[in-house]
């Protein structure tokens, strides 16, 4: 997707200028900034479908049927309800659109997100990885390039 | 001298547009993937469902009842629309790139015969 360099060809990063490798260095940190971000959300959207698995799990099941609940109408008002249908739930499978499922299917539902977004997770982390060895060289070249050259200028 | 200057200054302020106009089209492409994946990912949920499963569609703040046939159409044509609307952008991206390079070798053009013509100045 993004093209950096040490991918596809191979450059001597000590054939490059000092002002080139802070270029490549600033290239490396945007991208592991960008990829570290899409991880937090990645992490997050997990953390949204286990709570949604707990929630089945604990709200909708036959033992709840008869007993009273408090639905939240907003954060801080609530009006006493009792659930219709503890076999049901309607779970929103993206783009507006949402469809009826059992419970059990639910999880399933669930489950199988979470389990994708697992194995984003990994392969993401396998390349934020790579990103900061690529990165931790690039500092080491430079730092070494600033330090021949004696100049001491602050990068 | 002034005429060549003036030229630089144009061409670079084309460069920048370029290149801002590539961002926003990169970006609009991006979206476009995120929708793809999003809508794919509903018609594959569609595929796993029976054909009698209730589907709802969120109108505002209302969830409306729809037929199966109709949502599954529906997750079609849009995945049709998107795929085009990726192609249309990506022969876009393509364009700006290279009206890019050949400001950019424009540019470099200059500033080597602006540079030549400087040297004999500073010898003088």
């Amino acid at each position: 997707m993004s093209a950096s360099k040490g991918q596809g060809q191979t450059v001597n990063l000590d054939s490059l200028s000092t002002q080139q490798l802070s270029q490549v260095k600033k290239q490396l940190d945007d991208e592991l900034e960008h990829l570290t971000s899409s991880f937090t959300q990645l992490r997050a959207a997990q953390a949204k479908f286990r709570e949604c698995l707990r929630s089945i799990a604990n709200g909708v099941t036959p033992k709840i049927e008869e007993k009273p609940i408090l639905v939240p109408l907003t954060t801080s008002l609530y009006v006493p309800g009792k659930l219709a249908d503890p076999e049901n739930v309607i779970v929103d499978v993206g783009t507006g659109f949402y469809v009826e499922k059992s419970t059990k299917d639910a999880t399933k539902f669930y489950e199988a997100k979470v389990e994708e977004l697992a194995n984003n997770l990994k392969d993401l982390e396998a390349i934020v990885q790579g990103k900061s060895n690529n990165l931790r060289v690039v500092e080491d070249v430079l730092r070494q390039k600033v330090l021949s050259a004696g100049a001491p200028a602050a990068s | 001298m002034a005429e060549g200057q003036q030229r630089l200054q144009a061409l670079s302020e084309e460069y920048t547009s370029l290149q801002q106009e590539l961002q926003t089209n990169v970006a609009s492409r991006q979206k476009l993937e995120s929708q793809q994946q999003e809508n794919k990912g509903v018609q594959k949920e569609f595929k796993s469902l029976d054909d009698d499963a209730n589907i709802y569609k969120l109108v505002g703040p209302v969830l409306l009842k729809q037929d199966k046939t109709e949502a599954v159409l529906a997750v079609d044509g849009r995945l049709e629309f998107i795929d085009n609307e990726i192609k249309r952008v990506e022969k876009q991206i393509k364009e700006i790139e290279e009206k890019t390079d050949k400001v950019r070798m424009e540019i470099m053009q200059i500033q080597s015969e602006s540079q030549a013509a400087a040297q004999p100045q500073a010898a003088a």
